[in-house]
């Protein structure tokens, strides 16, 4: 039995993943999710803990771990780092073998990758100094009608109405949101709005690779049920969501850390120590 | 898969350019203070350095003091200052500054600049130059020659675009002759146009030999450093000189079989200009994963000889106005630089293009997501696009920057090797028509 750890340190969460493998047959068996905060390693470094935890594994057990996102080269415990790209697109396939398109909408990004038949990338996008259509958008929604992240989805669905909204800056859509809540448009129009202005820039994004089914949407956006509907009626088509989307990148990570030490393993330079091949 | 190699590869070359430029700078220093010899302002796309030469007048680039701010992490002191006068941010930031620089005395190697004896505005490909060079003339006081250089509307100049062109340039040297108080001497001019043939050939061969595996240099950062001899001395006895010593470094590094790093892992074409202010930086980026630029545009922008022009010193005044008409990338249309870039993946057999957008350069760079569209869906060469800026520090982002080409160089560690011939065989033709790549020009396509 070979154990590999995935951790993915998010500008807002951290997502560890442990992945085991016997013989041929790779499952994830445990995954940990911490608010990342301002200490990025210690973040790192509770996620890949908790999931070994859950795994009912030691830390020594795990032979070799990768670290993904804006975080990954914090991750000091860490074998080596690929970008969350890579990794997104790598779990997207793991999850949905039958995967062409990604949409991962986390925090701080929004992209899409293009991929090939074994989950390699062949193309992506991605949002570009703006936090515009990311998570960060909804997250200052929330704070203005003064909602808790995890009911927007379902509520925003109430909306009939949606308002327009034409900014696409996460600053202004504050002032945005208060001029109709002042007009006396409805909450749920508002939000239902929110997700379309989003949904529509993310899609207008994803076009500049082919967007080709089946599309697999990733990160911790695709809990929102209102932001994947939104999504949904822009592109046309349903997307694949998995309960466990939010951590496609960690557990792309984890695959590629199994790779990597079964390719460690056969060259017979190595088998599971930490602390080799750190990147910089 | 990643490495932490650093680019520090330095070779003879680029110690006897900087000894050049500075020589450059000192003259210009000189010029400052005496008057002699006299300084034009010019710009780089199909300068005319052979005229100057001729006269003995310096040439005082604007754009090389606005980047020489920039790569010593001084540009944003002077982009400020512009701003504060009422430039707009969405201006040129090497405008902006060129200018804060001017009104407030700082110069990128610290002595003093001459004031124009003439603010020559030969404003191939960008329209902005001349507001910039008009600016010039009014804050200088200095007099102002625009010479209007049609854009090039069909696969090669007209004989009446060519010969508006030359009619400006007589006028040109009337001009010179009055500032210089020198008769102009037609056997100077022909020595310098035939100077400039000889270092155009010697650049040529230099940029074929990136061809090789390993490149023996770097096509993009490297050739910078070469571009400023090519721009200042190329009319000069010295820039041959220059350019021989550099063919001979990299031909000795390619019978080594060495190259900028230890392992060229990747071969990438770049499209745009660089972001100087994190010049550095940017370069630590590729030098990471091995990667080693084959070609670049920005390397033409001055001019493009590597598919065969040459200053004809039998014609010298023609062969400026083809020069500055034809071959520069800048005074090219969009098709053409599409056909350029595809010649440099095919014949140079690049794995993927980098594009480079420059945020306060729409001129360069409006486009450049259609051209993104064409290289990826087209032609299936794996590209990569960043935006930041070739002066501006403010639209650097290392954290985003440096993880789309992670990103980009994984995506390429994992593809499929790519042959020119499966390029070839692309479906290239399906969207925009090519031309052969055996064809020496290239053409506008309508």
């Amino acid at each position: 039995m070979r154990y590999a750890a995935g951790v993915d340190v998010g500008s807002t969460q951290t997502k560890a993943v442990i992945m085991q493998a016997d013989g041929g047959e790779k499952k994830m068996i445990a995954s940990a999710l911490v608010d990342t905060g301002a200490n990025v390693q210690k973040a790192g470094e509770n996620g890949f803990l908790a999931a070994c935890k859950e795994a009912g594994i030691a830390p020594e057990q795990v032979g070799y771990v990768v670290g993904t996102g804006y975080g990954r080269y914090k991750i000091q415990f860490g074998n080596t780092q690929m970008t969350e790209i890579s990794c997104h697109a790598r779990g997207a396939h793991f999850l949905f073998p039958n995967t062409r398109t990604v949409i991962d909408m986390g925090g701080q990004d929004s992209k899409a990758i293009s991929i090939g038949a074994e989950g390699n990338v062949l193309d992506f996008v991605m949002n570009d100094k703006c936090a515009a259509g990311t998570g960060r958008f909804l997250a200052n929604a929330a704070d203005v009608l003064a909602m808790p992240l995890d009911d927007m989805g379902p509520f925003s669905l109430k909306g009939k109405n949606p308002v327009k909204i034409t900014t696409v800056c996460t600053v202004f859509v504050e002032s945005d949101i208060l001029s109709y809540l002042a007009q006396g448009k409805k909450a749920e129009d508002v939000l239902s709005g929110v997700n379309l202005a989003i949904a529509r820039r993310t899609i207008s994004l994803a076009r500049r690779v082919p967007v080709e089914p089946a599309i697999t949407m990733t990160g911790g956006v695709s809990r929102n049920v209102g932001m994947v509907k939104a999504l949904e009626d822009v592109l046309g088509m349903k997307l694949q969501i998995s309960p466990l989307a939010h951590f496609a990148g960690a557990m792309g990570a984890a695959l590629y850390a199994l790779e990597k030490m079964d390719q460690d393993s056969e060259a017979g330079v190595r088998d599971g120590a930490h602390g080799t091949n750190r990147g910089n | 898969m990643s490495n932490t190699e650093k680019s520090d590869y330095r070779g003879q070359i680029h110690q006897l350019q900087k000894e050049m430029m500075v020589e450059w700078y000192q003259k210009l220093d000189e010029s400052a203070t005496t008057g002699k010899p006299p300084a034009v302002s010019l710009m780089i796309s199909g300068n005319c350095i052979e005229l100057l030469e001729a006269f003995d007048v310096l040439p005082l680039y604007p754009e090389v003091n606005a980047l020489q701010l920039a790569i010593r992490r001084q540009s944003l002191e002077p982009i400020l200052v512009a701003e504060e006068m009422g430039y707009a941010t969405d201006n040129c930031a090497y405008v902006k500054a060129d200018i804060g620089a001017m009104v407030k005395g700082i110069t990128p190697a610290g002595g003093k600049l001459p004031v124009a004896a003439l603010a020559l505005c030969n404003f191939v490909g960008c329209n902005v130059y001349t507001k910039w060079f008009e600016h010039i003339a009014e804050f200088q006081k200095s007099p102002l020659f625009m010479l209007d250089v049609p854009f090039l509307r069909t696969d090669t100049p007209s004989k009446d675009d060519v010969a508006y062109v030359v009619r400006q340039l007589h006028d040109l040297v009337k001009q010179l002759e009055q500032i210089t108080g020198k008769k102009f001497d037609m056997d100077r001019f022909r020595e310098a146009v035939r100077n400039s043939a000889r270092v155009e050939e010697l650049w040529s061969r230099i940029k074929h030999l990136s061809k090789k595996k390993p490149s023996p240099y770097d096509a993009y950062f490297d050739a910078i450093s070469l571009m400023g001899p090519l721009y200042v001395y190329r009319a000069n006895p010295r820039g041959v000189h220059f350019f021989e010593v550099a063919l001979k470094e990299y031909e000795q590094m390619v019978e080594r079989g060495q190259g900028p790093f230890e392992k060229e892992k990747f071969r990438v074409v770049l499209e745009g200009p660089p972001p100087y202010p994190f010049f550095r930086t940017f370069r630590d980026m590729f030098a990471k994963w091995g990667a080693c630029t084959v070609a670049s545009t920005y390397s033409t922008v001055g001019g493009l000889w590597e598919f065969g022009f040459r200053h004809d010193p039998q014609e010298p005044f023609e062969a400026i106005a083809l020069h500055m008409i034809e071959n520069n990338v800048t005074n090219r249309n969009y098709l053409q630089r599409y056909d350029q870039i595809r010649r440099y993946v095919e014949e140079w057999d690049a794995d993927g293009l980098i594009i480079h957008f420059v945020k306060s350069c729409r001129l360069f760079s409006a486009g450049q997501g259609d051209m993104r569209d064409y290289f990826t869906k087209e032609l299936g060469i794996p590209t990569l696009y960043l935006e930041s800026d070739i002066e501006d520090p403010r639209y650097f982002s290392e954290a985003q920057i440096k993880n789309r080409m992670d990103a980009f160089f994984e995506s390429l560690g994992h593809a499929p090797a790519r042959t020119a011939a499966q390029l070839s065989a692309g479906k290239a033709g399906s969207g925009i028509p090519m031309v052969p790549t055996a064809s020496p020009k290239l053409r506008v396509l309508n």
